[in-house]
C-alpha cells in the first residue's frame, strides 16, 4: 500500500468519521494537542536556556535532561496521539499540504536530534558552563521545534 | 445596550480594530503568536509546578527553579496579554457575548488569585522547605490549581472559536 493510500484509509476510518462530523470530538482532540504543545514547549525551552547558559547555570544538565526528557516525551506521545486524530478530519487533503509535510519533515529531524547530539550535549555539559558546542546544539533544537510550530499552524492557512 | 457592551462595540467598530478583523493576515499573525506566548507561560510555570510536586527537578531548590522561569513565564504574559487584547479588539462586539470567552476572563483572575495566596501565606517559609523533595501539601495544593486553572485557560481560549 503507499503512503497516500494510508492517509486515505486514515480519512475514511471511523476515527476520521467522528473528527469530520463532531465539531465536539475535534475541538476536544484539538485542546488535548494545545495542551500538550505548552508542556513540550516549556520543557524544551527550560533544557534550552540551560544549555545556551542562560538559566540554572550551577545545576546538572544532565539532571534537567533526564527530568524534563520525561516531560517532553510524555506530551510528545499526547501530541502524536491527537495530531492522528486531528489528520484523519481531512488526511488526503493534508497529504498533499507542503505545510503539513514541512512540519513532518521538521517533527522527524527534531525528534532524531533530541535523541543524538542534544543528548550527547547534555551529557558532557554536566555541570559545566556553556561552550559552543552546547550553544550551537541549544539553538539548532529550538529552531528546530519551532519550526514544527510554525508549519503546523501553517497548516489551517496556507 | 449595558455600558461595556457598548465600549466594546465602539472598539469593533473602530478604525483600528476593522484593520485586524479584514486584514488578510493580520489576524491569523496574532493568533499564532499569542499561542507560541501561551505555550511560553503554561509550559514554564508548569515545570515550576511540576517541581512543587516532586515530579521533576528534585534536588534544585524550588526557589532556584522559580528564579530561572518567572521571566520567561512574566514575558510569555505580557506578550500574550498584548496579542490578546489586539484579537479582542477585533472582535470585541462578539467577544462581549462569547460563554467561552468570559469563562478565560474569570479562569484568569483565579490563576491570578492563586499565587497572590500562595505568596502571602506558604511562599513566606519557602526557606524552610525549598529543598524538600516533596513540598509541604499546601504549596502541592497551589501547583495543582495552578495546573489546572492554566490548563483550563487553554481549553476555554481555543473553545472561543466554536461559540
Amino acid at each position: 500500500m503507499s503512503l497516500h493510500s494510508w492517509f486515505i484509509a486514515l480519512g475514511n476510518s471511523s476515527l476520521g468519521h467522528a473528527m469530520q462530523t463532531s465539531k465536539w470530538d475535534f475541538a476536544l482532540v484539538e485542546m488535548l494537542h494545545l495542551l500538550a504543545l505548552a508542556l513540550l514547549g516549556g520543557s524544551v525551552l527550560v533544557v534550552d536556556l540551560r544549555l545556551l547558559g542562560v538559566i540554572l547555570k550551577g545545576e546538572s544538565a544532565r539532571l534537567i535532561g533526564r527530568d524534563l526528557s520525561r516531560m517532553l516525551i510524555g506530551s510528545l506521545i499526547v501530541m502524536i496521539v491527537t495530531g492522528i486524530a486531528l489528520l484523519s478530519e481531512e488526511a488526503g487533503k493534508c497529504y498533499f499540504s507542503p505545510a503539513f509535510r514541512w512540519k513532518m519533515a521538521l517533527l522527524a529531524a527534531a525528534v532524531l536530534f533530541y535523541f543524538t547530539v542534544h543528548r550527547v550535549a547534555l551529557l558532557r555539559s554536566d555541570n559545566g558552563g556553556p561552550t559552543l558546542w552546547s550553544r550551537t546544539t541549544a539553538l539548532i533544537s529550538l529552531s528546530l521545534w519551532l519550526g514544527v510550530g510554525v508549519a503546523g499552524r501553517a497548516i489551517g492557512l496556507l | 445596550m449595558p455600558l461595556l457592551q457598548h465600549l466594546c462595540q465602539l472598539l469593533n467598530d473602530s478604525s483600528f480594530g476593522t484593520m485586524i478583523r479584514e486584514s488578510d493576515y493580520a489576524y491569523s499573525v496574532i493568533e499564532s503568536v499569542h499561542v507560541l506566548a501561551i505555550t511560553l507561560v503554561v509550559g514554564t510555570i508548569a515545570v515550576l509546578d511540576l517541581r512543587m510536586l516532586g515530579l521533576v527537578l528534585r534536588p534544585i531548590a524550588v526557589t532556584r527553579v522559580a528564579r530561572a522561569v518567572f521571566p520567561l513565564t512574566w514575558s510569555g504574559f505580557a506578550i500574550s496579554f498584548i496579542s490578546g487584547f489586539l484579537l479582542f479588539w477585533a472582535e470585541s462586539a462578539k467577544m462581549y457575548t462569547n460563554p467561552s470567552f468570559r469563562m478565560k476572563l474569570i479562569l484568569l483572575a483565579l490563576v491570578g488569585l492563586n499565587p497572590l495566596i500562595f505568596h502571602t501565606t506558604i511562599y513566606r517559609r519557602v526557606h524552610e522547605w525549598e529543598s524538600q523533595h516533596v513540598t509541604p501539601w499546601r504549596a502541592r495544593t497551589a501547583a495543582i490549581a495552578s495546573l489546572t486553572l492554566w490548563g483550563g485557560i487553554v481549553i476555554a481560549g481555543r473553545a472561543i472559536a466554536y461559540f
